[in-house]
């Protein structure tokens, strides 16, 4: 399970996270969850099947709204865009590679966001379909420890995973967190995540 | 409120009100919520725009995408969602953005990229609602669209492959299936009695995949074997789009239903007459002899009978 937690943390970068087990490489998060699931670890086996089907439409609401106004901040918004996310983008490469590398990668998202009808969306319009999502997200939460009562899912995993990252990666404006801190059952989640699987790194980055 | 609301979408056909997923959203959602409007269905004159369909004209407003429009309706107090929970609005949000992920691509790869389906059904179809040089154009870059939105969404940088791909959006969009399938159950819609914006949307994505012929079907087969799921969209069209379908009105139904049981009682009669001339036939005790003779006939003679016996 902490496996699976774990591999989160960067998950927005593209290919990563991946696990290595022996000569196998697995990426990316339902891969990863299937191969855990095919070593005899599931999280979701309990579930019944009604109770499977509202986690797998979460997760894709999380993919959907929350991923893409990840991508959508950190490579269309001009001002994140000239300022961290090109710089750190790439760094790993010398130049002119890293240039190169981090337009391409601009282009591509672009040309995603445009295909799926996010082109001409506003800041301010992604930011109001974060806030949809985050409510959605803890009215569904309630006063539950974890999304499915009183054991961690998958679920759990993916949405700590980009609201962890969401608010404790520093970006130009802090908008994007503003609108997840607004809910304090959301924010008592990944504390609690945070303090009963992490405690051992010592990391205490949510005050 | 008291304002018309104009609806521009694409038409029918099929038993469908449109065959136009978005656009039968937006009017599944305006019939269960009660709101007016005036569905312009875009034919082949030059009227009305073709780009964002479905679009709703107000005095003052136009609104185009089914989410926006919905919104918009809500906020002019046509609601379908007024009796459904916080967490129920949750769940409606969830289930969207899965309809979205993993069916709407297998849907447009069935309606805009499978060449079959493609070149047969749908170009052909939205070509005659089209004047005469964007019927060249139009349906071309709406295949592409949806082939591009496939290949951005599924498809692995930076040279995207359709192959690749096919199989895992079927194999999502199947799961998808199942997944609405299980979570429908036994139940009339999937919030309660009454159907609410989930229905609209399921019923949209769902409707066309199910009641369009195409030559390639692998889908809709899956489909249609979910048969809690082809009630839903069959409930939805029997109850809140029959009298608009233009075709048969509820009295021609009748008189059609009348004929075809006085045709089923002829049929019957006829059927009965014949079993019981088929009886007396077994019970006479001539026939055995009567076989007799026909052994007797030439091979010629059997022929040129036989080829009487068959011509009309």
């Amino acid at each position: 399970m902490s496996l699976v937690a774990e591999a989160f943390v960067s998950q927005i970068a593209g290919k990563v996270p991946f696990i290595h087990v022996g000569n196998q490489v697995v990426s990316e998060l339902g891969p990863i969850v299937q191969f855990v699931k095919a070593k005899g670890h599931s999280l979701s086996d309990r579930l019944d099947e009604v109770q499977k089907a509202e986690m797998k439409a979460y997760m894709e609401l999380v993919n959907n709204m929350l991923l893409t106004a990840e991508l959508y901040l950190q490579w269309c918004d001009e001002a994140t865009v000239g300022e961290i996310t090109h710089a750190r983008y790439g760094s790993p490469y010398p130049w002119p590679l890293n240039h190169i590398l981090a337009y391409q990668k601009q282009w591509e998202v672009k040309r995603k966001m445009k295909a799926i009808g996010w082109g001409k969306k506003t800041l301010d319009q992604v930011l109001e379909d974060v806030d949809q999502c985050c409510q959605a997200l803890s009215q569904r939460l309630g006063t539950q420890p974890y999304f499915f009562n009183k054991q961690p899912t998958e679920l759990d995993a993916l949405v700590f995973g980009h609201l962890y990252t969401i608010l404790t990666t520093q970006l130009t404006n802090d908008e994007l967190s503003e609108k997840v801190k607004n809910y304090s059952n959301l924010l008592a989640f990944c504390r609690r995540i945070e303090q009963h699987y992490f405690e051992d790194h010592g990391r205490g980055r949510l005050s | 409120m008291a304002a018309p609301l104009e609806l521009s979408c694409w038409g029918g056909g099929w038993g469908l009100p449109s065959v136009h997923s978005e656009s039968l959203v937006v009017m599944a959602y305006a019939k269960f919520s009660g709101a007016p409007l005036k569905v312009n269905v875009i034919d082949n004159t030059w009227r009305g725009s073709r780009g964002d369909v479905p679009v709703l004209a107000t005095e003052d407003n136009i609104v185009s995408q089914p989410a926006k429009i919905l919104n918009f309706l809500r906020k002019q107090k046509y609601n379908a969602d007024y009796e459904l929970s916080a967490k129920q609005g949750a769940d409606t949000l969830a289930y969207i953005a899965l309809l979205e992920e993993k069916l709407l691509p297998a849907v447009l790869h069935t309606f805009w990229v499978e060449s079959d389906n493609y070149f047969t059904v749908t170009k052909p179809w939205f070509a005659s609602r089209m004047p005469f040089p964007l019927s060249l154009i139009l349906p071309g870059r709406m295949s592409k669209g949806a082939l591009n939105r496939i290949l951005l969404t599924r498809g692995e940088p930076p040279l995207y492959h359709l192959r690749e791909v096919e199989a895992q959006i079927y194999r999502d969009a199947k799961e998808c299936l199942n997944l609405l399938s299980n979570r429908l159950g036994t139940s009339q819609f999937f919030f309660g009695d009454t159907p609410c914006t989930l229905d609209a949307y399921v019923f949209g994505f769902l409707a066309p995949l199910y009641k369009v012929r195409f030559p390639k079907v692998q889908l809709q087969e899956h489909l249609k074997q979910l048969s809690n799921l082809c009630r839903f969209c069959d409930d939805i069209l029997n109850s809140y789009f029959r009298l608009s379908l233009g075709g048969i009105s509820p009295a021609g139904q009748e008189t059609i239903d009348a004929n075809l049981q006085k045709l089923t009682q002829l049929v019957n009669k006829e059927s009965n007459l014949i079993e019981k001339m088929d009886d007396n036939l077994r019970q006479s005790p001539q026939l055995p002899h009567r076989k007799l003779p026909t052994l007797k006939l030439t091979p010629a003679e059997e022929e040129s009978n036989s080829l009487q016996r068959l011509s009309p």
